[in-house]
């Protein structure tokens, strides 16, 4: 498996995947709704499909002297790998916000969703979603990934949608603090996304596993 | 039992096309020409054979293990190479090969240092840059550099020289005689008769046949008559071809005494195959 991950880090994996990464860093825009920077992390890693389709990597994989449905597991631990490194970078900007910078003007009138626990659940169930309905999607075919990129759009909206909706509907107020009681709201939140998350791609793995064994390639 | 790779009834469905119950096997050592006109079933067979394509129903052996069962530990021991396949055509020749070799126990540096220089491959060079020959030899290197005991090729001379090819040929006798198997599709029919042991030819997803070489040539004789034939000499023969000078008929060497009037000739091994395959033109031009 660390060979697998090896390849697809190195032969696989865009320059523009790495790139995308970064955006984690718009966590930190003030007056923004930043769980849109984990759909562009998302958006990052699709284009390395597009990279591999080009590159027939997925051929290249089911060669090399590995089990087939190990071809699918290679791309779900490399999405995770990013994904891992992206939430690092998410959760040094939130503490950012929440510890050096929470008196910044910019932050204390923003009126939009804070950097904050429930910041980081959300973002755990945007990474589930495009795991679940991407990389799901992706492994129907391993070769069309145009479809299973705009359901994953739809359901990221959906909860960017959510996420900055939620603190200003009543009682739920506690979700967008950065300190206090509403603190143990957003806690009660991170578990079951962090289970969610791993639900979601575990079951996602193992049916593009069985989908993928059945393929043609 | 010195069978190296053993296909019984393997079988694929698709809506325009079928294989339909292919079985054949090698023996170590040999070089077998998988032969057949285009859309005659031989990429879909060698896919199957490694498991990219999922077959209906057969069994594929590999070394008298399962391949279902032993997938891994088999694949350490063939390699892959085509004529059209190239992968990461932006990353350059060094990097694929440092990926590659960490897959393979048995990957061997001096051979691949070998195979480039034996290829006049340049390894700093990306996939991209190369002709369609160098491509196919940048494939074969990368088969040929982990020992691998069974070769399997698609099209592995197409897009090459006639120069490029005879060295290429030479280089899978040197391999044969140290013991590697070698199956390869083509429909350069000069290939197989410089370098193939054994012969196995598929027409619409069937096996016609499957031997050695000489079988193969001796079944088979041409029959050129001007004279109309009779009805019983009609139902035995297997293919016909026109050219300038007449229209020619190939037919079994079982069935010879039946046209003991006319002149008859041994075929080549490629005008077997063209009247194998012409064999209904006028039977389909009537109906």
């Amino acid at each position: 498996m660390k060979q697998l991950l090896h390849k697809e880090l190195k032969l696989t994996t865009a320059p523009i995947t790495w790139f995308f990464i970064l955006f984690a860093c718009m966590a930190l825009i003030p007056g923004y709704p930043i769980l849109v920077s984990c759909f562009f992390i998302c958006m990052g890693m699709f284009y390395s499909y597009q990279f591999a389709r080009e590159a027939d990597d997925i051929l290249y994989t089911a060669l090399l002297p590995i089990r087939k449905k190990d071809v699918v597991t290679a791309k779900y631990l490399c999405a995770l790998f990013l994904e891992s490194i992206a939430f690092l970078l998410l959760i040094v900007m939130t503490v950012l916000r929440m510890t050096v910078l929470k008196d910044a003007t910019p932050y204390v009138s923003n009126p939009l969703m804070a950097a904050n626990i429930t910041f980081l659940a959300l973002a755990l169930l945007i990474f589930a979603l495009f795991n679940y309905i991407f990389l799901g999607g992706f492994f129907r075919t391993a070769y069309n990934y145009g479809k299973p990129f705009i359901f994953f759009c739809i359901a990221a909206f959906i909860i960017v949608g959510f996420g900055e909706t939620l603190h200003h509907l009543p009682g739920m107020a506690g979700f967008n603090s950065i300190s206090g009681e509403g603190l143990t709201m957003q806690w009660i939140l991170l578990v079951p996304a962090l289970l969610v998350f791993i639900l979601l791609t575990g079951l996602s793995l193992k049916i593009s596993q069985k989908r993928f064994e059945d393929l043609d390639l | 039992m010195n069978e190296v790779l053993q296909i019984k009834n393997l079988s694929k469905e698709y809506p325009a096309f079928h294989l339909d119950n292919v079985s054949f096997s090698i023996e170590k050592g040999h070089i077998m020409g998988f032969i057949g006109r285009n859309g005659a079933g031989k990429t879909t067979t060698l896919k199957s054979i490694l498991h990219l394509v999922h077959p209906s129903s057969g069994e594929v052996s590999f070394f008298s293990l399962d391949a279902n069962e032993n997938e891994k530990a088999i694949k350490q021991k063939i390699g892959y190479a085509s004529g059209t396949l190239v992968c990461y055509r932006k990353k350059k020749i060094r990097e694929i090969a440092a990926i590659t070799s960490s897959f393979y126990d048995d990957w061997d540096s001096s051979q691949w240092a070998f195979y480039l220089k034996e290829f006049a491959l340049d390894d700093t060079k990306c996939p991209q840059e190369l002709s369609e020959g160098m491509k196919v030899k940048l494939n074969l290197a990368l088969a040929l550099s982990h020992h691998a005991e069974l070769l399997i090729l698609d099209e592995p001379t197409s897009g090459l020289d006639p120069v490029s090819r005879d060295e290429l040929l030479d280089l899978f006798l040197d391999l044969a005689s140290q013991g590697v198997t070698i199956l390869f599709s083509t429909h350069i029919i000069t290939d197989l008769e410089k370098c193939a042991d054994d012969i196995t030819y598929i027409q619409k997803g069937k096996i016609l046949f499957s031997s050695t070489l000489k079988d193969f040539e001796n079944d088979y004789l041409i029959v050129e008559s001007t004279e109309p034939f009779t009805e019983e000499q009609q139902k035995l023969l297997a293919g016909e071809c026109r050219s300038k000078d007449g229209t020619s008929y190939l037919i079994r060497s079982c069935d010879q005494n039946a046209f003991d009037a006319v002149a008859i000739r041994k075929p080549g091994l490629e005008e077997i195959m063209v009247h194998l395959e012409r064999g209904n033109h006028h039977e389909t031009a009537s109906a």
